[in-house]
């Protein structure tokens, strides 16, 4: 009778163990899930961030573009773009496709007139058709007429795919 | 035995809490690119401005008029209208082709010294704002001011 009330006992506390073991192997269970999550979210981050970096390094990229940029030794070469050679630097950045997409990546390079016209130029075009993030940043510029000798009001927008 | 048991639950739960708030509170992804953009689109909108040329006003440049605008009004452009007009219409269909597209507020003034506001397109920020001021060198000196709000 006595060895049996103890077989219960041992049985309860037996019980108990595994019920204890068991709640902290399931919150060491939650624990693990949180964790690998917050990892997934900082790699997340991570590559927004690298993502932002690469777009602000194009649109720099894109505005000291020698290509582009007024050369002049009167005018101010920061924020200008010499409208006659927007046309050579199209013909350029498409024969040589392969060395632009080494500057320039996944992107997407526009100009636009704002005044006095209003036309749109595409200088550089290699959009990814499916992304994760993508980008546009206008950067407002002076459009510089070296014939007519008169500044123009633009827009140099640049998409960045990633 | 069982209260030691109770004890680690308790303590792997305060860690757990710890580690939640440490991680979902504090961690932000940081704007590289935004403070990037307002800090350029302000100086950029500013200095671009004043150098344009006018299309019909003598090529004179933004700049010119509104030093005209501020001190003697005598320039009078090829569709009759004097620079002070002639600057706030080109001024605002510039603005209204950039920022107002991009859903930007803004407040654009050009004043002489603190309180003779004669240029003012836009409204007021009423919180955070980016402020980019250009000073133009004449007889009078001209502030020209353009606030990005948010």
């Amino acid at each position: 009778m006595r060895k049996r009330i103890f077989s219960r006992k041992a049985q309860i506390q037996i019980g108990e163990t595994i019920s204890v073991i068991f709640v902290f192997f399931i919150l060491l269970l939650i624990g693990f899930v949180f964790y690998a999550k917050v990892l997934k979210g900082n790699a997340a981050i991570e590559s927004d961030e690298m993502a932002q970096l690469r777009s602000v390094e194009i649109a720099q990229r894109a505005m000291f573009l020698p290509e582009l940029q007024c050369s002049s030794d009167v005018t101010d070469s920061k924020n200008c773009i010499d409208k006659l050679k927007i046309e050579s630097a199209k013909d350029i950045m498409r024969s040589k496709e392969v060395e632009y997409f080494d500057i320039f990546g996944f992107a997407k390079i526009k100009i636009a007139h704002i005044y006095p016209s209003n036309p749109e130029e595409e200088i550089y075009s290699r959009p990814l058709s499916e992304f994760k993030n993508k980008f546009s940043t206008n950067v407002p510029v002076s459009i510089y007429d070296p014939v007519a000798r008169e500044y123009g009001f633009g827009l140099v927008s640049i998409e960045t795919y990633s | 035995m069982e209260i030691l048991g109770l004890a680690i639950v308790v303590v792997l739960l305060l860690l757990a809490a710890t580690f939640v708030i440490r991680f979902l509170l504090v961690k932000k992804s940081p704007e590289y690119r935004k403070s990037f953009v307002s800090a350029e689109l302000a100086s950029g909108m500013i200095n671009t401005l004043l150098k344009t040329t006018s299309q019909s006003c003598s090529k004179a440049s933004m700049k010119d008029l509104l030093q005209d605008c501020a001190t003697t009004q005598s320039l009078v452009c090829e569709n009759g209208q004097g620079s002070c007009d002639y600057f706030n219409e080109a001024a605002n269909g510039i603005l209204l082709q950039t920022l107002n597209k991009w859903n930007y507020k803004y407040q654009f003034t050009a004043a002489v010294g603190q309180e003779s506001t004669f240029v003012d397109i836009g409204s007021k920020c009423i919180s955070e704002k980016k402020s980019e001021t250009y000073v133009v060198p004449s007889a009078i000196s001209i502030e020209v001011k353009l606030d990005i709000c948010g």
